[in-house]
């Protein structure tokens, strides 16, 4: 015991003057392995020891020994880590001193033994040391902020007019690489904290190449197959997901630019699309909460014209569309009570649909998308339509609906496209409407007086010989004469 | 079993080894199953032409496709792709360091020169997205801010029916199943009285190849997911209407008959394409009513007709079927197959192709903006296209004023509009000769993966197992263009 200790003792002392073999390396691949020894041994005996109970000596001494084989294999293990940081350095010596403070008082117990403030002093000091040395081995493995907060670790909200290096290509480092590429570990000497650590790499050289996306080692890292052991991040590790990627390839392509913002990027990049996704929840979570709904739920409600679809398949979210059945009335479209909670989508266009079926309709509060259109609805039966707070896109033309509805349309929060030709609203009315709700797109359909096109084709009918037009319905042949290469 | 005769067992689709080997987990899975799910055993649904569990696998940008296919291949540097260097090196020969020996057609393989073409016709930049396009198409320039320009599709064949059955099936050789097929099959019918998939032909003036029904075949997917054609004129799909003298409750009668047969041969063989033969006839006698309501265009606003143009009333028309394929998309038809031919300019390209564009300009745009003001440009999904491009050296004699080109697999240009694509974009890049991708190629399998992506299938997963393989529509290829989606 205390010739390890002393060997503990020398190795600390000297150790920038140490070279060590590759196999002692490989002994040290064992201390995390037995580090979990010493933290329970030595806590058990500190415990006894608070007690005042006899424990055996035996106990304390293989606690004592395996304190000190890990911090040895600690040791080694270290050496396999070129650049030191602050984390690993407070490990070191907090787990070296828990060692050597175990042996020292497992060595002089017996004098403590008499001196109870001794006694209490050395216990409760390794007690702290064993606390602390754990803490900043945990957050060697386990990345800084393992122990914090989810609120402290809350999303950075992507910015209005977002940096595209520090706000989207270092927050995604932040999450995913910086845990091992920081200033206390510096894995691979590379440090991800910041840009300029990007540019100047790590021992294989530099990791980005700007505007050169395919030379650039960190994305070839990135696209590697995960089992590949070069891919980062490692296997175990939570990988980028592809949107991630892709970002990080446009950032890099675009210059690794540090001050581009995303309203400088031209309509046509990439990047553009990716930030929007960024910052729209995704349509499959906004529907995590709704009600579960039984396949043969929606198979027994179903028919030759009624079609009950889950809007992607592993959701409860669902899209209905009515056609005309032979015989119509109202319990056609009403017998779908049991999903009220669930339809997202309903289509009723063309329905002969009255009061009973609106009244409904506005009693499934998770509606994003109606479509009433050229159906009998009418000003005094819309009113409970007020209910579709989260209604995004409404077709309602070729209706009688007019002014009288406006202020329903008016309260519907969510609201983003209104299909409205052909309907009785008046030009005030919508405009209106506009001013107060500018972000609603409202189509008021090509106008009839004034088609988008004018009549500039002056030569008269397109069509020379009809007879060579009409009927091709079927299977056309290939002309006679034509030459046989051609096919 | 007495013979190991492999017909005599094909009925059971079973033999004793099987019976063994799926014994044990049969009776297991029950067990689970019924553990999991509570009312598994409490009843059997009628069947249901309903996609698999788990379809789509996301949610779909597009429900639905229009699918403008120009047959015979439109030049691109005729149409969208604009090639001043054309000009400037016009009767040129196209340098050796361009082309680097990469194969030519039979047609042109024995020509002494190579001399660049220009395009008959200017060029002009259009919209807040400033895409190109030719003269040739003065309805198409004013709605390209709602279109997605890719102007780097390239292919593997060289000649017009591979070219196609690739473009239909993911595969050079007939026999698989076509596109709207696959959709069909991953995500069953919208409208359970209309064909999922619909196939609508008409033909131009200009040079044409044959189309055949192969194209629209569901290959070894259930026949109902084959491509139903609609004829123009009175009959829109053949042998639908009852014969004369046979009124409705008589066909109803006959077909309640002939179901119960057809079930007495399905347990005694045990083929399933007798239950789809079964959901067939179904289907048409409900096609009876729904088919001649959605083709009857009589009710179409003079506006509409305007907007399509006059030609829309000419049934056969490439104007008619557009409007008839807003009206097919309206009644929940999921994939709406367009086929116009005649634009295979091996010579007299620039008559032809003016021909050709007037066929299809106006059509097209008014597509656009009538599916836009109907909100169903939001989730349908429209592409316009040949299956290849053409070469930018002129075939035979060199004529600015009558000249051909021949077929170019490797980089040629489509547009697509709506569900899910971004508008006013254009993607991809060629070289200064239009002859090879300089910037983003997008291939066939690349195109079916993003349309597949598009409709909220994963085109790595939705898979048929046939003759012992599981098969694509993208076989063992195929990326998703993100940079296209919306």
């Amino acid at each position: 015991m205390l010739g390890l200790s002393v060997f503990l003792g020398f190795c600390l002392l000297f150790e920038s003057y140490l070279v060590v073999p590759e196999w002692v390396v490989w002994i040290g691949r064992w201390h995390p392995v037995l580090v979990h020894f010493p933290i329970v041994l030595l806590l058990g005996v500190i415990f006894l020891g608070f007690t005042r109970r006899n424990f055996p000596v035996l106990l304390f001494e293989i606690a004592v020994v395996s304190a000190l084989l890990t911090a040895i294999t600690g040791f080694f293990l270290a050496r396999d880590v070129v650049v030191k940081g602050s984390l690993l350095w407070w490990h070191q010596y907090l787990g070296a001193g828990v060692a050597l403070g175990a042996a020292f008082w497992y060595g002089f117990r017996r004098e403590m033994q008499q001196r109870t403030y001794l006694q209490w002093g050395i216990q409760v000091i390794l007690l702290a040391l064993i606390l602390a040395a754990g803490h900043y081995g945990g957050m060697t493995t386990h990345g800084e902020d393992f122990l914090a907060f989810p609120g402290e670790k809350a999303k950075r909200e992507l910015p209005e007019n977002p940096l595209i290096y520090q706000d989207v290509v270092q927050v995604i480092l932040d999450d995913h690489c910086v845990k091992c590429h920081n200033p206390s570990k510096q894995k691979g000497e590379l440090l991800l904290t910041s840009l300029d650590g990007l540019r100047t790499g790590g021992e294989n050289g530099p990791v980005i190449v700007p505007g050169d996306m395919e030379r650039s080692e960190i994305i070839r890292r990135l696209h590697l197959p995960l089992a590949d052991e070069a891919h980062m991040p490692p296997q175990g590790e939570r990988p980028l997901d592809k949107s991630q990627i892709r970002m990080i390839e446009r950032w890099v392509a675009l210059g690794a630019p540090d001050t581009l913002r995303m309203n400088d990027l031209p309509i046509q990049e990439p990047l553009l699309g990716l930030l929007k996704e960024l910052r729209e929840p995704k349509r499959e979570d906004k529907w995590a909460g709704l009600p579960k709904v039984a396949d043969s739920t929606i198979e027994n409600l179903g028919n030759d014209y009624t079609t009950i679809r889950r809007i992607s398949g592993n959701s409860e979210a669902l899209s209905v569309n009515i056609y005309l059945p032979p015989t119509y009335d109202s319990t056609t479209v009403t017998s779908l009570r049991a999903l009220s909670g669930n339809i997202v989508e309903l289509d009723l266009s063309g329905l002969p649909i009255g009061r009973t079926e609106l009244e409904w309709v506005g009693n499934c509060p998770n509606m994003e998308w109606l479509e009433i259109d050229r159906t009998p609805v009418a000003d005094s039966t819309f009113r409970p339509l007020a209910n579709l707070l989260k209604l995004e896109v409404l077709k309602i033309y070729e209706t009688g609906l007019g002014d009288a509805s406006l202020p329903i349309l008016m309260g519907m929060g969510g609201l983003r496209h209104v299909y409205l030709y052909g309907t009785q609203f008046s030009g005030r009315a919508l405009d209106i409407f506009r001013q107060q709700r500018p972000e609603v797109t409202l189509h008021t359909g090509i106008d009839p007086e004034n088609l988008p096109f004018p009549d500039h084709d002056a030569e008269g009918p397109i069509v020379g010989e009809k007879d060579s037009l009409a009927g091709q319905g079927s299977l056309a042949r290939v002309p006679a004469g034509k030459k046989k290469e051609d096919l | 079993m007495m013979n190991d005769n492999p017909l005599s067992e094909h009925p059971l689709k079973v033999n004793r080894r099987h019976f063994f080997s799926q014994l044990s987990v049969g009776i297991g899975s029950l067990a689970l199953g019924s553990l999991l799910i509570p009312d598994l055993f409490t009843r059997s649904g009628p069947t249901q032409v309903s996609p698999a569990p788990g379809l789509p696998h996301f949610a779909p940008r597009a429900k639905r496709i229009i699918y403008l296919f120009q047959a015979g291949a439109p030049s691109q540097l005729e149409t969208f792709d604009y090639k001043p260097t054309l000009l400037q090196r016009m009767g040129e020969d196209l340098p050796e360091s361009v082309r680097q020996g990469q194969r030519l057609t039979g047609m042109t393989s024995e020509q002494e020169r190579f001399p660049l073409m220009p395009a008959a016709v200017g060029f002009k930049q259009y919209g807040e997205s400033g895409a190109w396009v030719s003269d040739y198409f003065p309805y198409l320039s004013k709605i390209v801010d709602d279109l997605c320009f890719v102007k780097s599709m390239h292919t593997e064949a060289i000649n017009h029916d591979p070219a196609i059955t690739f473009f239909q099936t993911g595969s050079q050789i007939s026999g698989r199943p076509s596109m709207g097929s696959w959709m069909s099959y991953g995500l069953g019918n919208e409208n359970k009285n209309l064909p999922s998939f619909v196939v609508l032909t008409s033909r131009g003036k200009g040079n044409s190849q044959g189309l055949y029904s192969k194209l629209w075949s569901s290959g070894f997917l259930d026949s109902k997911h084959q491509g139903v054609l609609l004829r123009s004129g009175h009959n829109p799909v053949l042998y639908l209407n009852n014969p004369d003298g046979v009124s409705r409750s008589d066909k109803r009668h006959m077909l309640d008959h002939v179901a119960t047969l057809n079930e007495l041969h399905q347990n005694a063989t045990g083929d399933d394409e007798i239950e789809s033969r079964i959901a067939q006839y179904e289907m048409a006698y409900r096609m009876q009513m729904s088919v001649p309501e959605v083709m009857d265009v009589t009710k179409e606003p003079e506006h509409i007709v305007k907007l399509y143009g006059e030609d829309c009333q000419v049934p056969g028309t490439y104007a008619a079927n557009a409007l008839q394929a807003r009206r097919l998309a309206e009644n929940g038809v999921r994939f709406i197959q367009l086929y116009h031919q005649g634009w295979d300019q091996h010579g007299n390209l620039p008559d032809e192709m003016a021909g050709q564009a007037r066929d299809v300009d106006q059509a097209s745009a008014a597509l656009i903006i009538d599916l836009k003001q109907r909100g169903l440009l939001e989730d349908t999904l429209v592409i316009w296209g040949g299956e290849f491009g053409r070469t930018n050296y002129c075939q035979g004699n060199f004529d600015p004023k009558n000249y051909g080109r021949d077929h170019h697999p490797r980089a040629f240009s489509i547009w697509m509009a709506g569900g899910g694509v971004k508008p006013g974009i254009t993607y991809g890049r060629t070289d200064e000769f239009g002859y090879n991708i300089e910037e983003n190629p997008v291939h066939i399998n690349d195109f079916h993966a993003t349309l597949m992506y598009a409709m909220g299938l994963d085109h790595e997963k939705l898979t048929y197992k046939y003759q012992g393989r599981r098969f694509r529509l993208t076989d063992v290829a195929g990326n998703v263009i993100d940079d296209l989606l919306a």
